[in-house]
This record gives C-alpha cells, structure tokens and sequence, in this order.
C-alpha cells in the first residue's frame, strides 16, 4: 500500500459538471454531441465547436503515468501523516489528450515513474451530504 | 504601444520576512506607491490612476483617499492565477496612458500574507479542483513540481539545471542591500542537500513569502522627458495565451508549459525585436523549474537546450550572456508577488542595479509562469 492522503481529504464538491466523473463509478468523460469531441476536466460549452449538448464516452479507464510529485511538505496539517505522498497525472489510452490526477494506490512514492501502466480503481466515500461519491484512483497495471 | 509611454518612478518599502513587516499591508502599499512618485520627481496629486492584477486588496478607491489624489480617472486589474499578471498590469497602465484616460498611472503591489490569507494555500475540492485536491495536489508549488517533472522528463533537463536558477538569484542578491537574503548566500551543496517540498523541486526552487510593496509610475513619452529621471520606455507588453493554453487540471494543449509561448511570440512581434537583442532579463521564480519552461517558450533556446543555456555562469553577472534575476529576484530579494522584478528591469536601463551590466539596450521581465496567461514586457533606453 502506498501512501496517499485521507480517503475523506478534500472531498469533491459535486456541482453539475462533474457529478457523473465521481459518482457514476464507471470512468465517464463528456462528449460533444455536435462534434464527437471528448473534453476534461467538462465544461458548460464544447471548446471544439461552442456546442452545449453533451453526452458521456467511457474510457476503459487503462493509462500511463505522464507525470507526477512526490510531495513531501504537507500542505495541510492533515496531511501530516500522508506525506510523503506521490500524485500523478495519468494518460487515457483511449483518450490520449485527457489527462486525470490521481494516487497510486498500490505503489510505493519512490517507486512511481512517468511510464508506469495504470488502471482505473474506485475509492467510494460518503461526502458531507451523504452522498456517496465513487473517486477514480489507480493501481499498477501489467504492461 | 512602442514608446508612447515610459517608467519614469521606481519604488518600494522596505522588504521583510513573512510576518515580519510592523506596519499594514496597507501602509506597505502607501510606502512604495509615495517612494515610487517622488523618484519620479512628481507631486503625489499629479497621480490619477491605478493598476495591479490578482485580488489586488488595496483597492485604489481607498489609495487614492488616502494618498489625498485630487481625483481618480482610471483604476483596473488583470485576470487569472497569480503572479502572472505583473508585467500585464503595466500593459494595461501603458494602454490607459496612451488612450489619455490617466495621465500618471502607478503600478503596484503590497504583500503582508501574515495579515491575510496566503497565496498558493491548501483549498477544498470546488470547481476545477475537485479534480486535484482530493489527491493531495493543491498548492502552487505541487502544481508547477507536476510541470516540470514533465518537462524534465521530456528534455532530459538535470536537477542541476534547476539549481542554477536558485544559484544567480542568490549570488545576485548578496549585491542588494534591499535583499532579504543580502548576506546569506547559497551554495550548490546547500541547494542539493536541502529538504524536498514536491519533488523536484527542493526547499530553494521555492520562492519564499514575504512582506512588502513595489511601485512604478507610467506616463506619457512627452512628459516623462522633463522629469528627474531618464524615462524607461515600455517598447512593448503582452498578454495571454493560445486556444486551450490554460484548461485546468494538467488539460492544457501544450502541457507542459510556463504558458509565455503566445505571449513571447506577440512581445517579439510588437516590439520589432528578438531575444537575442536583449541584455539582461528577470523571470518571475515561483519555483525554478518553470523558470525554465518559461527561458524555452521566450525563444532564448530550445527546450533540451535549456541546461546549457543556464550552465557555466551565463545567466550570472557580470560574465554571463544573459544575466537574469539581477535583484535577487522571488527568491532572493523578496517576494512581492513579482513586482519588484519590474522595479530592477526599469533599475537596468537606468544604470541603477547593483548587479549593472554594461550597455543595457533592452531589459526585459517575465511575469508569473506557472499559470495561464502569461505576460511579459520589454523595456528600453530612450
């Protein structure tokens, strides 16, 4: 297990655009219906065509390790216990230009390097509201 | 606009740690904007504008009560990020001067996070960072450690190669009596050997936070030339960025970036001039690795050539081709969110820095690189 901050830190704040992203539990980008265009983080307007007509695409939620810190000062005191902790950026197969922060849940912040094969994972936390959120994370996948 | 308006006043207060300043950032901001008129060799009421950029506080509503201006004809601020907007808020002074909507327009900052809230601080996961704080990215300093991770990565750039930003900052600041970290230079074992913050960056690719306030007051071309100092003409200025250049969450087009490409290619193209023209340049430090990002996307060389490019003392004075951060910069002046690298960029044409290199024909200063959009502005001799 490697380390990563609090399952409950910093919880999403569901708002309309990224409520599928973290409680579909599947890894579902959006899509203009106009011109096909898959665009993250979403937003109210296709920035491809100015479209306003969205639907979800799901990624096979497979992808590679295109950056990453290993943050070592915590920014918050609760995160004193977490640190060190890596956070990488991570590269859809499937979507090349959509790049997704997460954790590795499984691997050691030494060990994490840009290259390393990844796999969608889900962290289900309840929010303040009640609401049960399904977060995408990652584990080490097999090249 | 070339040479239709000109720096003509250079101030500050005096620079603290964080914390460490006795009086109001208010006060602060009073200081330099004061200091700053009468190197001018103006009247305090001859100013009928002001300008700044990010949540500037010190609202000019408020200064220009205070500072008994006679009236205000012109107040604005830039958009986005942070300290990407300096060099855009005397854009938009030079605009304002040229279109004779205000005739002396300062410029400024004032920083005392101590008082209020810091810059780069841990947020909640609300809009675009619900997409990054749960994962433990939220400070500026994680942010521009994934960037550069990248770009090292692409560009075969060395941890050294990020040392040698830290290094001419400190050496230059040991000249600067104004310098926080006048007297206490660094060396290249000291840089290696401090504590990580966000891999890669370590403890001294970290500007640090500070207390203080810069000014500089712009005016016309006509009327700078019968004031005290010799005026600094602003050659040219831009801001912003191309399609997609600031989409968050690491979902830029062109990620990795400092996001000066655009800016860096309208500066060149206004001002008639390349890189290579230039003498002496200040990039704003948040952190060095976008330092360097920000060197590339200016044209000063290409991205896997950039450790060569800051090797071997050539971004240090005296010897070196392109000196940068003459002040000491961010990180070894003081941080004032940036501001006071347009001070020292103005201080070279001049003749006034205490790292002075020879011949100062156009001086340049980069503004912000870790966020978009980025800004930067060209000075020259009259």
């Amino acid at each position: 297990m490697g380390r990563i901050p609090p399952e409950d830190w910093a919880l999403p704040m569901i708002d309309a655009l990224n409520e599928d992203f973290f409680t579909a539990g599947r890894l579902l980008l959006q899509a203009c219906r106009a011109c096909s265009a898959v665009q993250h983080p979403p937003e109210h307007v296709c920035r491809s065509c100015q479209g306003a007509d969205f639907e979800s695409r799901e990624s096979v939620g497979t992808g590679t390790v295109y950056s990453f810190t290993v943050a070592h000062y915590p920014a918050h005191p609760s995160l004193s216990d977490s640190v060190p902790y890596a956070a990488v950026l991570v590269e859809l197969d499937d979507y090349k230009h959509v790049r997704l922060t997460g954790n590795v849940l499984d691997v050691e912040p030494s060990e994490v390097a840009i290259g390393m094969r990844v796999r969608v994972v889900w962290q289900e936390v309840q929010d303040a509201s009640g609401q049960m959120l399904k977060i995408p994370q990652w584990q080490r996948a097999e090249a | 606009m070339q040479r239709k308006t000109a720096v003509v006043g250079v101030g500050e207060s005096e620079y603290f740690n964080r914390g460490g300043a006795t009086v109001s950032e208010f006060e602060l901001a009073c200081t330099a904007i004061r200091n700053a008129v009468e190197d001018a060799g103006l009247p305090l009421s001859d100013v009928d504008g002001f300008v700044s950029y990010l949540d500037a506080r010190n609202d000019p509503v408020r200064l220009s009560a205070a500072l008994g201006l006679p009236v205000l004809n012109f107040s604005s601020q830039t958009w986005g990020g942070g300290g990407n907007g300096v060099a855009s808020s005397l854009m938009i002074a030079d605009a304002a001067v040229s279109a004779g909507y205000a005739e002396v327009v300062v410029a400024f900052r004032a920083l005392a996070q101590g008082q209020f809230g810091r810059f780069g601080q841990a947020r909640a996961g609300g809009g675009p960072a619900s997409y990054t704080a749960h994962y433990g990215v939220m400070t500026a300093a994680q942010i521009c450690a994934i960037q550069t991770q990248r770009f090292m990565y692409e560009n075969d750039v060395p941890q050294d190669a990020l040392a040698e930003i830290s290094l001419a900052s400190f050496a230059h600041a040991q000249r600067n009596p104004r310098a926080v970290r006048y007297g206490r230079p660094l060396t290249r074992e000291e840089y290696h050997e401090s504590r990580w913050i966000a891999e890669p960056l370590h403890l001294f690719d970290c500007c640090p936070e500070n207390d203080g306030a810069a000014a500089v007051v712009i005016t016309s071309m006509e009327r700078a030339r019968d004031l005290r100092k010799p005026p600094v003409p602003i050659l040219a200025a831009a801001q912003g960025i191309e399609h997609g250049g600031g989409i968050p969450a690491f979902n830029e087009s062109n990620f990795p970036t400092a996001h000066h490409r655009h800016a860096g290619e309208m500066l060149w193209q206004r001002a008639g001039v390349g890189p290579g023209d230039v003498q002496v340049a200040q990039f704003y430090e948040n952190f060095t690795g976008p330092v360097l990002m920000a060197m590339a996307e200016m044209g000063f060389c290409a991205p896997e050539e950039i450790a060569s490019f800051v090797s071997n003392g050539n971004i240090q004075w005296p010897d070196g081709n392109l000196p940068i951060n003459t002040s000491g910069g961010n990180l070894g002046e003081a941080y004032i969110h940036g501001f006071e690298n347009i001070n020292e960029a103005v201080r070279q044409v001049r003749g006034e820095s205490t790292c002075q290199v020879e011949g100062v024909e156009l001086s340049l200063s980069v503004s912000g690189p870790g966020f978009a959009p980025g800004s930067t502005i060209l000075f020259c001799r009259d």
